[in-house]
């Protein structure tokens, strides 16, 4: 690592809800090396796996200037693999997409249980929106109902393309929609209509939902997960009535976005542990961090006996940080709890030491019961 | 000592359990609503309702669990639910079969019936509620000043730790000499925090729900969040603001709704309930005065603020100013929010690079 005489590159990685994506490319933004891989719920082992994949591609002459973590698990990742920038998957497809296509208006980004639109107005994003309280219409349910038929669902793609005359389908929720479906099954519709129907009911959604208000200009960019989809991309061609691209990464533009972000931060030395990474065991352990009354479940990346990082909590006292777990604890914003309170109901403490400080001050309220 | 329990209303939870003691009784209170109260109030509470009204029910249930006899709950005139709320959180507290009694601020008569049944005489009366005015006072000059000073602060976490110290001390405050003088240090205290002075941060307003603004177990302790990320805030709920304008109301008969349904005249002629025409004549105003965006907190499910949600679009269009809408409830999770905040403070930041509108306009402000 650290060859001067190597050439360098970047790397991105994106741990999405289903699946676990690498991409290495050259600081010029050419891609060495992609990788797509569905996750098994069990993300660490999935970033080591893609990790070790990506070794065994990269020939010798590369070594990783800068590493960049986005998605879901992007700060669990970022622990895993020694990250030097964290970055909302967002903000990443956005980068991709716009570096690919400058003259993009709108992209469109449907995965695995998000989807978003983003606007971009001159090569700057201007405007997004993301599915709020409901996931109907991602790519989760598309997987569901591919099992449920027993097909693929690359078949369920292909089948939907062959389709002439679309079964409609009720697609404002996904467990109606399944009703619907069985219904239009059991009355005997063609299986392939009923997969573009499908198709149909999920971009209608879509438009309605996570679109509503936006305005959606073409050249319009389609990406995640739920792009490689056929059925897909024909609905949306028949829905918006004009043409949608589909990028040549389009599984994998988080994790691009990201190595582009990585390229252009400027590191100088990377915090990216190199084999370490994809060859150690990592294990995580939680424990209740007990502060204060919120009692946040704190997650500790371990490599070995060494915390490489950690997760959760809400006062931002523990992200991130590698520190012995009795140097951080009672420090930082959040200390021990309670404020006023004297005689009482059953025993109470009064807070003097200050250097302790609460985040939550509770007043009249009996610390023996909180304990 | 009798005890009531008060709601959850941020850092002023403080100044009204200071309030409580006027009835001369002790406050039960927390200034932001626990994991555990919240969980209790979800499951009593029926699913549809807004998410406040579950952490209020979850409060009082997690009181009563305690001993607590008594609680007091707001119910606004507007025509916002929460009118119903402490009608409909008595009715399932009694067929909880829980036994604590609530109070609401309704008059009928010269002397509401919270204080008749305490019947304070006129000195422990009067001095705790000057007293807890004071404190409300102290409490908005804190978050203004926490507001201006996170987003620039050197060492990340310390303004928060200042803040936090002296809320502690506010809340231990006894008489009105120690909060004065607690008042006087406030400035002082801030001013002490190392900070990058050459630093310009975005600007965001902050409006939406009373209870989702205020409470940080509720929006996720988004303050920090969006602090820490170099936003500096302003958040449009001040109860301090608040009082000012009921005084107004009752002596001067000027109400600051007159004033902001002039700025929300446009797009909003009828009365929504709630803080539902606060959102919209904020909105517009922050817009003229350069703020670099909105966020939006809405509660699933809250009537009034659901309602404006389709005008905010409007405005944010018409006024080319970005407002994020965020409406979230019990089940949304943590990563969810923070992922849009950080893309919106990106978009924010491209924007103001790009010499956005509302950039421009707050540089030919300050000369």
């Amino acid at each position: 690592m650290g060859n001067p005489m190597k050439n360098s590159c970047y790397m991105g990685i994106d741990v999405g809800s289903i699946s676990t994506n690498c991409v290495v490319i050259t600081p010029e933004g050419g891609v060495l090396s992609e990788i797509y891989r569905r996750g098994d719920g069990h993300p660490i082992e999935s970033v080591q796996k893609c990790l070790s994949q990506l070794t065994a591609q990269l020939s010798d002459e590369y070594c990783v200037k800068g590493v960049c973590t986005t998605g879901s698990g992007r700060v669990l990742a970022g622990a895993v693999v020694g990250t030097d920038v964290i970055k909302n998957e967002i903000s990443a497809h956005a980068r991709a997409t716009i570096h690919l296509y400058p003259d993009v208006r709108t992209i469109f980004e449907i995965g695995g249980q998000d989807s978003k639109v983003t606007i971009v107005r001159d090569g700057v994003v201007v405007d997004f929106s993301m599915n709020l309280l409901c996931a109907a219409g991602t790519g989760s349910f598309l997987d569901s109902q591919a099992r449920r038929l027993n097909i693929t669902i690359e078949e369920l793609s292909t089948r939907a393309m062959t389709s002439e005359d679309p079964t409609d389908i009720a697609g404002r929720c996904t467990v109606f929609a399944e009703s619907d479906m069985i219904h239009k099954q059991q009355g005997g519709h063609e299986q392939k209509d009923i997969m573009m129907g499908l198709c149909h009911a999920l971009v209608r959604n879509y438009l309605s939902n996570v679109c509503n208000g936006k305005e959606i200009k073409p050249p319009i960019v389609l990406q995640g997960g739920v792009s490689a989809n056929k059925g897909i991309c024909r609905a949306f061609k028949e829905a918006l009535q004009c043409d949608i691209v589909v990028p040549p990464y389009n599984m994998v533009m988080g994790a691009y976005g990201a190595a582009l972000i990585a390229s252009k931060s400027g590191i100088e030395k990377t915090k990216y542990r190199g084999k370490e990474a994809s060859t150690h065991i990592i294990i995580t352990k939680g424990f209740e961090c007990g502060d204060c009354p919120n009692c946040c479940e704190i997650i500790e990346v371990l490599d070995a006996d060494e915390v490489i990082g950690r997760t959760g909590g809400r006062c931002g006292k523990w992200e991130g940080r590698t520190e012995p777990r009795e140097a951080l604890k009672g420090t930082g914003p959040i200390g021990t709890v309670f404020g006023t309170s004297a005689g009482g109901l059953t025993e109470y403490d009064t807070c003097r030491l200050l250097d302790n400080v609460p985040d939550l001050i509770q007043i009249g309220v009996s610390k023996k019961r909180r304990s | 000592m009798t005890y009531m329990a008060i709601p959850n209303i941020g850092n002023y939870t403080i100044a009204l359990a200071t309030a409580v003691e006027s009835l001369g009784i002790k406050a039960w209170a927390s200034t932001a609503t626990t994991p555990e109260a919240l969980k209790l109030g979800i499951e009593a509470a029926p699913e549809s309702v807004c998410l406040p009204l579950k952490a209020h029910l979850g409060h009082f249930i997690e009181a009563d669990k305690a001993g607590v006899e008594y609680a007091f709950m707001i119910n606004s005139v507007g025509t916002c639910r929460l009118r119903y709320y402490r009608h409909m959180i008595d009715q399932i507290l009694k067929d909880l079969g829980l036994k604590i009694k609530i109070f609401g601020l309704g008059f009928d008569g010269f002397k509401p019936p919270i204080v008749r049944h305490f019947n304070p005489g006129p000195i422990t009366f009067i001095k705790p509620l000057f007293h807890s005015v004071l404190k409300i006072k102290v409490i908005d000059e804190l978050e203004v000043a926490a507001w201006r000073t996170r987003p620039i602060e050197i060492t990340p976490g310390e303004t928060t730790r200042i803040m936090n110290k002296l809320l502690v001390e506010l809340s231990e405050s006894k008489t009105m000499a120690q909060t004065r003088s607690l008042r006087k240090k406030v400035a002082g205290s801030f001013a002490d925090i190392p900070v990058d002075k050459e630093k310009q941060p975005l600007k965001v307003g902050l409006v939406g729900e009373i209870s989702f603004l205020r409470d940080k177990c509720l929006n996720k302790n988004i303050e920090y969040i969006l602090g820490s990320q170099g936003i500096e805030l302003k958040n449009f709920f001040l109860l301090g603001e608040e009082l000012e304008n009921i005084t107004r109301i009752i002596f001067l008969n000027q109400s600051r709704r007159k004033s902001l349904s002039r700025i929300a005249d446009r797009y909003l002629q009828n009365s929504v309930g709630g803080h539902a025409l606060d959102s919209v004549a904020n909105s517009i105003h922050c817009a003229d005065e350069g703020y670099d965006g909105m966020i939006h907190l809405c509660p699933s499910g809250c009537m009034p603020e659901v309602s404006v949600r389709p005008i905010l679009k409007r405005v944010s269009k018409d006024m080319d100013i970005p407002i994020l809408e965020m409406s979230y409830d019990e089940h949304t999770c943590a990563v969810g929010i923070s992922t849009r905040l950080e893309a919106f403070a990106d978009v924010l930041m491209e924007r103001r690079k790009n010499g956005s509108v509302a950039f421009r306009r707050e540089k030919a402000r300050r000369g």
